[in-house]
Formats: structure tokens, C-alpha cells, sequence
């Protein structure tokens, strides 16, 4: 396990990354309820940062490819699949703990108003692998770090506008509203409003699914070119 | 024991034939130099030979199997020390040898143990704290090829291990070769070098244009340009006599003036060595003279009527 034991050492290293997951959570705890969103606003947002996490998280996978030691990985006895199981594996595990203490901090500071917390940590979690390998799929498809860092950054706001994340989507033309479902940032929005308007776990499998088929589309494609 | 076995190996990139047909054999213990130009295809093959790119057509056996199904068997024996050096500018050098290692499944004492050997063996121990950034050229090349020694291959291959480094620095480097060859390790070396090769290979194979154009040890790839011979000349003065003089001789192919030095080209076995000297006595003197063996440069010269690389530098 190797990959994945350096992917902590790797990521853990960037003083940018220990910036990033210091301040933007803890601040994002601390943001106050919204006018039309039933929960505080950090809650509201937190796919965005989800999704920067993730790219991120997965920018490790693209120095390999840009400096280029992928080739000695490549000429190493690890199987294609083993290495990106194992970055894989260890981004979900930094994206989680930080999931789990965004939450945490969440109750502490917003006590009742966070309702449901467990299922909202549930929720943030499926959304972590979508981002995780949404990101992944993206970076296939670059060979500049840097381009594919910065359209990353801008899609993710666009995604996050365009899906609801930052106004009722009712707001929208209808037909943004129907190219909505087409984004996976819409299922988490949606999600949360459920869950927040009293929805049962019944009501949540729709979004959940979603989220779990676009996780899988995006680590097909991610995992479809090969890197070595 | 033949290690490596390559037959008929061919590689497209698009239109581009990269390798035409390539045969490569390697026996346990050699040290194989692969001498080529830029663009010769040296890099291709070796990649073909690892598995990291697919072939077009030809057939591939290392240690006795092929690569389909037995691809990480395969790999855990090789080493492979890339022409462009890669490795983790985050990491230190001892944090780098690490995950090479791990990746070959080296782990706990072991991997400490082959760590540290592997840094001193590279002459880098004092700087395994240290992180690539801070290193020289000379050091940087030895940190990349340390992540390739580790898990201590078997086959050890060189995709021009010492590009761009000083003369010291690249006898360090050549030195360390002959060692893990004394070792037992069977080494592919592959440079623009004459004179490396030279040097450390006993066997050579030279490549152009996606072709292997010559084979052999470099003694008998000289024999096949016995036939000249090269003196060069340093007189007092030089004549435009004295050079129509010297170009009447039977089997003087070529003068070239340089100053006051002469280089002629002239057949072996016509004895002109001597009639050189009296000639150049008679018009004045004889500063120096040197009568050269072909180097595997003039080979390869001979063979591509090009020369393998202008000057020293990159
Ligand atoms: N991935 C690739 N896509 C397209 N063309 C390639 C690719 N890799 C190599 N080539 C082409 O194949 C030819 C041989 O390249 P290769 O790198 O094998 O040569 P080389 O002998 O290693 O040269 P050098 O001494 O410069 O390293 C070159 O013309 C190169 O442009
Ligand atoms: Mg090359």
C-alpha cells in the first residue's frame, strides 16, 4: 500500500492543501442561515468545496503524470488498477475525516438548526466520491496541470451555480431547471433540501442513486485512458 | 542465458514507423550498450521491452516469458532509470528511494536496510534528508537513478542515465555501472556516448531511424572499418606543396587542414605512415604525428555518413 500510504505524506506536505482544509471548512461552519436555504449557509455550499477538495486531492494523480513518475510506476509490478484503487482510496479517507469533522463542527456550533446531521454526513460522503472521481475523469483528459487545475475551478462554480447550490433552482428558466438534472451537483442540492424539508431515507435513494451512477460513469471515464 | 529476447519488434506513431523490424537480444550479465541518435527509437524499444507501450507487431521475452499475463513478474526483476529525470520534488531523497522501493513491495526493515545501502552507494547519504530542489545536476541524476536500484533488479535499464552532467559527476555514474555489473546486475545502457560506450559496454547495438544498423563487440564493429586509418599531422609550416605532395600518394583518400595540423585519411596496409613522416621532414619538419584507430565514432560515421552528435554538450 505504498501509493496510498504517500498520498497522505504527499498531500499532508502542500502547505496550500493544509491552508485549504484549515480555513475554508472552519470558516464555512461559521456561516450564518441564508434567506430562502432551510440550513446554514456553509451547508448550503459545502459541495463547492467538495469539489475543490477533490480536485485538489486528485492534482496528486496529475503531478505523477507531469513529473513524470508515472513511468517508473508504470515500469513497476503494480497493476494500473492497483494504483488508482489505492489514490482513490486514500482521497476518500481525507475527504471523509474532513466531512466528518465539517459536521461535527456543524452541531457544535448550530446545534438544532443542523437538522439531521448523520444523514447530512451521509450525503456528503456520496457527494466526496462524486467529486473525487468527477475530478479524476476531468484530469484524464489534460496533460497541463495547471490548464486543467483552473477550468477545473471554474466549471465547479458553474456546476454548482447552474445545479442549486447557490439559489432555489426555481429561480431558473424552465429550461436550465430541466438541464439541471443533468448535473451531479443538482442531486446534492436537492438531497439536502429534502432532507431538510423532513424527507424520509425512502425519499433521499433517488438523489443518492444519482449520485452513486454519476460517481461510477466518471470513474469509468477517469479510468479509461491509461496512464501507463 | 539469453534475458532478453526481442524479434521483428515494430512501433507506429501514425504514419511515423519508429521501429521497422528491431531484433534485440540480451545475454545474463552483459553490459549492452544502445547507441543511436536523437530519434533513433532507443527510448521506444526500451519501453517496448518493459511493457509500457504496446507493439505492433514482433515478440517479446524477458527472463523466458512474455509479457501478456506475466507482465508484473516481469517488472519486479527490471529497473528502469528514465531519460527525463522523475521524481518527487516534495519528497526527500531517502522519501523518494522509499516509495520506489515500496511499489517493488519492499517494506518495514528491509526497505530501511536497501534505503540507506542504495544512498551510499550513489554517494547521496548525507543529503537523504535533503529534498530534490536543492540538489545539482550531477546529484539529481544519481538521486534518479538510485529509485531504480532499490528492489536491486536483475536487468537494469539505462535510458541515458547521464545527459547533461559534468565529466565528474558521469565517471561517478559510469563507475557506479561497473560496480552493479561486477555485482551481477546485466545492464542496458543506452547513450548518444562514444566514448561510454567504449568505456563500460561489452557488446554493442547501434540503432538509426528505427533500424538497428550494426551489432556486435566494439572490436568487431572497428574491424568493419579497418580498412582506414586516420593520421594527424602538426608540421612547422604547411605548404599548399606539401599537401598536393601528401594527396599524390597511393591510398591517401582525404587532407584536411587545420592550422598547422594535417588530418589524413588513408588506407590501411598502404604503409603511407612512413612517406607521410619523410615528406612532411622534408618540408620542414615534424612537430607531431598520430596515427589513430577508428573509434566507434568513425563507425557510425561510416555506417550513416553522419556523425552521432556534435560536441559534448546537449
Ligand atoms: N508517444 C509518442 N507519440 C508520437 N511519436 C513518438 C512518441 N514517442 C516517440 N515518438 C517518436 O518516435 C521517434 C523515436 O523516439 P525515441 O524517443 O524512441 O527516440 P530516442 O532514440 O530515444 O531519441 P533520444 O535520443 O532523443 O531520446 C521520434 O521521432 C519521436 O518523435
Ligand atoms: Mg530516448
Amino acid at each position: 500500500m505504498t501509493v496510498f500510504s504517500f498520498v497522505f505524506k504527499r498531500f499532508f506536505k502542500g502547505v496550500a492543501n493544509i491552508a485549504f482544509i484549515s480555513i475554508i471548512p472552519l470558516a464555512a461552519i461559521f456561516l450564518p442561515l441564508g434567506e430562502w436555504h432551510p440550513l446554514p449557509g456553509g451547508f448550503q455550499y459545502y459541495g463547492i468545496i467538495q469539489l475543490f477538495l477533490a480536485a485538489r486531492l486528485s492534482g496528486i494523480i496529475l503531478e505523477d503524470r507531469s513529473n513524470k513518475t508515472l513511468l517508473r510506476i508504470g515500469a513497476a509490478p503494480i497493476s494500473h488498477f492497483q494504483y488508482l484503487f489505492q489514490n482513490t482510496l486514500a482521497y476518500s479517507l481525507i475527504m471523509l475525516m474532513i466531512n466528518l469533522l465539517f459536521v461535527l463542527g456543524g452541531v457544535l456550533v448550530h446545534g438544532e438548526v443542523l437538522i439531521n446531521p448523520g444523514i447530512l454526513l451521509v450525503l456528503y460522503t456520496f457527494f466526496g466520491m462524486l467529486a473525487i472521481s468527477f475530478s479524476l475523469a476531468w484530469f484524464s483528459l489534460f496533460d497541463n496541470k495547471e490548464a486543467a487545475f483552473s477550468v477545473l475551478t471554474g466549471l465547479a462554480m458553474l456546476m454548482a451555480m447552474l445545479g442549486g447550490m447557490m439559489w432555489p433552482i426555481q429561480a431558473m428558466p424552465l429550461l436550465l431547471q430541466r438541464t439541471a438534472l443533468l448535473l451531479p451537483t443538482y442531486w446534492l442540492a436537492e438531497a439536502i433540501l429534502r432532507l431538510a424539508g423532513g424527507a424520509t431515507i425512502s425519499q433521499l435513494i433517488m438523489p443518492i442513486a444519482m449520485m452513486l451512477l454519476f460517481s461510477i460513469g466518471f470513474i469509468f471515464l477517469g479510468s479509461r485512458k491509461r496512464l501507463f | 542465458m539469453t534475458i532478453v529476447h526481442m524479434k521483428d519488434i515494430v512501433k507506429r506513431y501514425g504514419n511515423q514507423l519508429v521501429l521497422d523490424y528491431v531484433d534485440l537480444d540480451m545475454v545474463e550479465g552483459e553490459i549492452l550498450g544502445l547507441l543511436g541518435p536523437n530519434g533513433a527509437g532507443k527510448t521506444t524499444l526500451i519501453h517496448a521491452l518493459i511493457g509500457l507501450i504496446k507493439i505492433d507487431a514482433g515478440d517479446i521475452q524477458v527472463f523466458g516469458t512474455s509479457h501478456k499475463g506475466n507482465s508484473l513478474d516481469i517488472k519486479r526483476q527490471l529497473g528502469l532509470v528514465t531519460q527525463d529525470i522523475s521524481i518527487y520534488e516534495d519528497l526527500t531523497a531517502r522519501e523518494n528511494l522509499e516509495f520506489f522501493g515500496g511499489i517493488y513491495g519492499l517494506k518495514g526493515q528491509v526497505l530501511k536496510e536497501r534505503v540507506a545501502e542504495t544512498l551510499s552507494f550513489v554517494g547521496l547519504s548525507e543529503y537523504a534528508n535533503k529534498l530534490p530542489a536543492k540538489f545539482s545536476g550531477g546529484m539529481l541524476r544519481r538521486l534518479n537513478i538510485a529509485c531504480a536500484l532499490v528492489h536491486r533488479p536483475k536487468l537494469l535499464i539505462m535510458d541515458e542515465p547521464t545527459v547533461g552532467i559534468d565529466p565528474q559527476s558521469r565517471n561517478h555514474i559510469l563507475e557506479t555501472v561497473r560496480e552493479l555489473n561486477r555485482q551481477g546486475t546485466t545492464i542496458l545502457y543506452t547513450t548518444h556516448y562514444m566514448e561510454e560506450v567504449q568505456s563500460i559496454a561489452s557488446r554493442v547495438v547501434i540503432m538509426d531511424q528505427g533500424h538497428v544498423i550494426a551489432e556486435g563487440t566494439i572490436r568487431e564493429l572497428v574491424e568493419r572499418i579497418q580498412h582506414e586509418e586516420k593520421i594527424s599531422l602538426e608540421v612547422a609550416e604547411v605548404s599548399g606543396e606539401l599537401i598536393s605532395r601528401l594527396k599524390k600518394l597511393n591510398g591517401i583518400k582525404q587532407v584536411i587542414q587545420k592550422g598547422n595540423e594535417l588530418q589524413i585519411i588513408s588506407q590501411v596496409g598502404a604503409g603511407n605512415l612512413d612517406r607521410v613522416l619523410a615528406i612532411a621532414r622534408e618540408a620542414g619538419g615534424v612537430r607531431s604525428i598520430n596515427a589513430e584507430k577508428p573509434t566507434l565514432e568513425d563507425v557510425f560515421l561510416t555506417l550513416t555518413g553522419k556523425r552521432l552528435r556534435d560536441g559534448e554538450a546537449e
